[in-house]
């Protein structure tokens, strides 16, 4: 602990610094608080103007109105069980195409990158019409499949993957490893898979996210209320005539709660400096 | 022995990503290049076109040369402004004197993770003209007149920057963040011992070895901000509205499913996807040489 | 550079080999289509969006219904308006089916009338056009194609009107009952136009925002479009259209509030906008949660001119890839929810969309006084319009001209362009959109 000057010294003081990080977090974080508010709120009342920003009494109201219009334990089980998987799988498949591209140097690595590359360029739109039709052609419509498997090991997470672990991953450190008796695959499970923690969490934060919102894919691979996840049950409440506002905006506050924990738990994870063991000399 | 195992390891890894790719990559992008030779609506196939639907895009079509415009605008004023705000505050938040640096990370986080339905709402209350809080302040506190903010075709692009720029500036810095923190401590005392300090540390030591990271996150906005959607089809509320007054709020993607959803023509909507593929690739080996140069 | 030219025609080749391969269905004929078998236990689902679920399950819980169908359980698939026509598009779009049965909303149905994807109602089993010869005459035609194809079956309408509020109005002194032609409707619109807490800003208007005028002489954008093959014609009915929404703004009598922004919700309530035009079902949102507090003051009258449009509408359709014999249950349900009265007027009651079955309009509940509406009975003007509304063909451009005349309006509103400048630059972008 024994920074001398400090690089906040320099910005002209530490107030200034604080108070521009909280305007920051008044401006990313408000429309999140409004949401709150919006699920105490009676239900014919989310529309009005001037909007309500404090918080008024009808949450369980609006909770309980909401668990009679959609079968939310189901969806939100479905919603986490998917994105859980997707992110184990894909933490575990783009670490280790991550660790090869990064660490090893072999004689397709440059075409395969460009692959990588392209995969990602082109844009994913209309994909989901050739994707829908493979996916009836292998009789995956209405499982899990389709919203886990192809996605594994995906480019993004490979190419993000690659860009943590090529300055945190020293090639000493393998070497030392071989001459230990390690094999590759070891040293991918006991060396690179720790060393990677900050990549890792941030790839699995997204990825669990992603999966999570991603509305469209589960909208036409899932075929009803039951089998569903959590944003499409809760589409169903939107704009509707009839339709309960009060549950919608109560649903959206629950369906956001797990990513909150979802990040913290991950958040732990990016933690500064080598492990311990590092090499000397 | 080692060597062996050495040399088909990273096969071995890189394998998933090339099977998967197999199996759920080639169809669909085989069935995407084809369909953009043909007229292609519900119906199926209508006519063969060859390359006419990729001519016509680039010279007479009404709208596909200004999507890329407006496409071009809102990546650097939405997608890669975020950058220039995102590295300092990564900075600021890696430094280890800041107190409450996870609060402050998953508030900065929480745009992120709003919904959409949300999103929606709150942006068209500040937005709204005569009763939004945007023009509240500007016409109360500032004196002046209120923009139309979802009406005047400058003002469109500005609110779609200022959404996406919301959106994703805390992103950015938590890749940065995590970026920062892989960063081998010993580098920075090493720099240290040889007197670097503050401002020249940060410019001389973690700029360099955070390329690798930059040189990713800006690609990745370069990517995602040639393909924007979501943000400008959410305030101009649909398809129908092409952007709105102007066409001020069409990017590529927007025109892109516009023309097959919306329209039906699907073929020529292939046809748009790839050439943006193109452009994309384009301007990410750009993006590749300059930071490859920088490394050096 | 050669390997790349070698790569893109393998997948080309292989790409027009599987073009040559993917036929669509051919539609089975006649007597080969199995038919309902009352015996047999039949899972009917539905695709669904807003609140046709609640109200198909209320028909399905109807004595009439478990005694005509005791062998047919129904599911659904519901989503919400934009998102069930994205999944719909992408079904259709790749040649599959997943549910039996899909509703559409009318905006829709001109796309996948001519696009294909949905079965010929028209054709022997399902003689669709002989089973809804009780269904107004607009909204068969609207599911029609130019080759006499019926794609899809008219479930609910919505005939547009004006809702006015009735306190405003005798506070200003005029009437916007039986007005001959929009230029009345401006002048009685001047009249309801005030400054109600008196700080010098206008704070009351006639209607929330003048593009809502601009799709009634258009036939609410349903068709009309193109007349003997070219679009945007007759010339001045679209330029009628164009001036008045740029009298009525430069009238001042609207209050350029967003279509279901929280000012424009909030308006109906609050009295900023004296009146309104939209579709019939907009009446049963304004009870339930638009403007609660104000039953007995809103009424219901016809357009300016009698303009007549339809704003609104539900279709049944059954995808063309779903099996035969589903086909046949499918068939007989949608049947029943577009030609029994149980189902029209279990529906109506539900979630207050206007049956499109005219024979329901003889029904007593027609002639209810309906309180909201300080009594008046407003189903028996929306039956007596819905009949007058004339049959316009669609066409599968209609998306397309949508929306470039939508851009035009709000040029016309916004950017001060002239009518004619944006009626020339709405028919150049149509001419390149609709190849």
């Amino acid at each position: 602990m024994d920074q001398k000057s400090s690089s906040l010294g320099r910005f002209g003081g530490k107030t200034i610094l604080y108070a521009i990080l909280m305007v920051f977090v008044f401006i990313f974080g408000f429309p999140f608080y409004y949401m709150f508010v919006l699920s105490t709120v009676p239900g014919t009342e989310v529309y009005r103007n001037p909007p309500h920003i404090f918080f008024k009494s009808s949450f369980f109201t609006n909770i309980s109105a909401l668990f009679d219009d959609i079968p939310f334990a189901i969806n939100f089980f479905n919603s986490f069980g998917i994105a859980t998987l997707a992110t184990v799988t894909v933490i575990f498949f783009c670490t280790m195409g991550g660790f090869a591209l990064a660490k090893y140097d072999f004689k397709w690595k440059k075409p395969i990158f460009v692959l990588m590359l392209s995969t990602m360029a082109i844009p994913p739109f209309l994909n989901i019409i050739p994707f829908f039709k493979m996916m009836i052609f292998f009789q995956w419509y209405g499982t899990w499949l389709p919203l886990i498997v192809p996605g594994m090991a995906n480019a993004f997470g490979i190419i993000l993957m690659t860009q943590f672990m090529q300055s945190s991953i020293p090639d000493a450190l393998m070497d030392a490893a071989r001459i230990d008796g390690l094999t590759e695959f070891g040293i991918l499970t006991r060396i690179a898979f720790p060393l990677s923690r900050s990549g890792i969490a941030v790839l699995g934060i997204m990825t669990f996210i992603n999966s999570w919102n991603n509305f469209l894919g589960a909208l036409v691979m899932l075929p009803n209320i039951n089998s569903t996840t959590l944003p499409v049950a809760l589409s169903k409440l939107f704009m509707q005539m009839d339709g309960d506002r009060g549950g919608l905006m109560a649903g959206t506050v629950l369906a956001v709660v797990p990513l909150i924990f979802v990040f913290i738990a991950f958040n732990k994870q990016i933690i500064s400096g080598l492990a311990a063991g590092s090499v000397k000399g | 022995m080692v060597e062996t195992g050495k040399r088909i390891a990273p096969y071995v890894f890189i394998s998933p990503f090339l099977i998967l790719f197999a199996i759920f990559g080639i169809f669909p992008i085989l069935y995407s290049i084809t369909i953009s030779f043909f007229k292609w609506t519900l119906a199926g196939p209508q006519d063969f076109r060859g390359i006419q639907n990729y001519i016509s895009l680039l010279t007479t079509d009404p709208f596909f040369i200004g999507s890329l415009k407006t496409t071009f605008i809102l990546l650097v004023f939405g997608s890669l402004l975020q950058h220039v705000f995102a590295i300092p505050l990564a900075i600021v938040l890696n430094d280890q004197k800041v107190k409450g640096r996870g609060f402050f990370k998953v508030m900065y986080f929480l745009p992120y993770i709003t919904s959409t339905v949300v999103i929606a709402l709150v942006f068209n209350q500040l937005y709204e003209q005569n009763y939004g809080w945007f023009n509240f302040i500007i016409e109360n506190w500032l004196g002046l007149e209120g923009v139309k903010w979802v009406q005047n075709p400058g003002a469109i692009k500005a609110s779609i920057a200022i959404m996406v720029n919301w959106r994703f500036i805390g992103w950015n810095t938590i890749i940065y963040l995590a970026g920062l923190q892989s960063i081998d401590k010993v580098l920075y005392e090493a720099a240290e011992i040889d007197g670097a300090t503050g401002f020249r540390k940060h410019w001389h030591v973690t700029v360099p070895l955070l390329l690798p990271i930059i040189f990713f996150a800006v690609s990745m906005s370069i990517i995602g901000g040639m393909q924007l959607f979501e943000e400008p089809f959410v305030l101009m509320k649909g398809y129908e509205t092409m952007g709105g007054p102007s066409n001020a709020g069409l990017t590529s993607a927007y025109y892109l499913l516009g023309t097959g959803f919306n329209f039906n023509r699907f073929g020529k909507a292939s046809a748009i996807a790839w050439i943006l593929f193109a452009i994309i690739m384009a301007m990410t080996w750009m993006n590749k040489v300059v930071t490859d140069r920088l490394q050096r | 550079m050669k390997k790349l030219v070698f790569l893109l025609t393998v997948a080309v080749a292989a790409g027009l080999l599987f073009v040559g391969c993917s036929g669509k269905k051919e539609q089975t004929s006649a007597a080969d289509m199995p038919v309902f078998d009352p015996e047999k236990e039949y899972v009917v689902s539905i695709g669904a969006y807003g609140d046709l679920e609640k109200a198909y399950k209320a028909v399905m819980d109807t004595e009439d219904f478990k005694s005509t169908f005791p062998n047919v359980t129904v599911e659904f698939q519901t989503a919400d308006f934009g998102g069930h026509h994205s999944r719909l598009t992408t079904v259709l779009a790749a040649g599959e089916a997943t549910n039996d049965i899909e509703a559409l909303e009318v905006g829709y149905i001109a796309k996948f009338v001519e696009g294909g994807g949905l079965t010929n109602l028209a054709a022997a089993p399902f003689n669709g056009v002989e089973v809804g010869k009780d269904i107004v005459g607009f909204a068969m035609s609207n599911a029609t194609t130019s080759d006499g194809s019926l794609v899809a079956m008219p479930v609910d309408i919505a005939p547009a009107v004006l809702f006015y509020r009735q306190s405003l109005v005798d506070e200003a002194g005029v009437s916007l009952e039986n007005l001959e032609s929009w230029d009345e409707f401006i002048e009685v619109g001047k009249e309801l136009v005030a400054d109600r807490d008196g700080d010098g800003e206008i704070d009351q208007f006639a209607i929330p925002n003048a593009n809502e005028v601009a799709m009634t002489p258009l036939n609410g954008g349903k068709g009309g479009w193109f007349k003997d093959g070219k679009p945007l014609e007759p010339k001045e009915k679209f330029i009628e259209a164009l001036t008045v929404v740029k009298e009525i703004r430069e009238a001042g009598i609207d209050g350029d509030l967003g279509a279901w922004t929280g000012p424009w919700t909030q308006s109906f309530a609050d009295g900023t906008v004296a009146a309104t035009i939209n579709g019939a079902w907009f009446g049963g949102a304004l009870k339930t949660w638009i403007a609660t507090d104000l039953s007995g003051d809103w009424r219901a009258t016809r357009l300016p001119g009698n303009t007549l449009a339809a704003l609104g509408g539900t279709y049944l359709s059954i995808p063309a890839e779903v099996p035969d014999e589903q086909k046949a249950v499918a068939w007989e349900v949608i049947k029943y929810l577009t030609t029994s009265s149980n189902a029209q007027l279990t529906t109506f009651e539900t979630i207050d969309a206007f049956p499109a079955l005219t024979t329901v309009f003889d029904d007593p509940i027609m002639n209810e006084p309906v309180e909201y509406f300080g009594g008046q009975k407003v189903r028996q003007l929306y039956a007596d319009i819905a009949q007058e509304i004339p049959n316009a063909a669609v066409s599968e451009y209609d998306a397309a001209i949508l929306s470039v005349f939508g851009n035009a309006i709000t040029d016309v509103l916004v950017n001060d362009a002239s009518v004619e400048e944006s009626y020339q630059t709405a028919l150049n972008s149509v001419l390149a959109i609709a190849d």
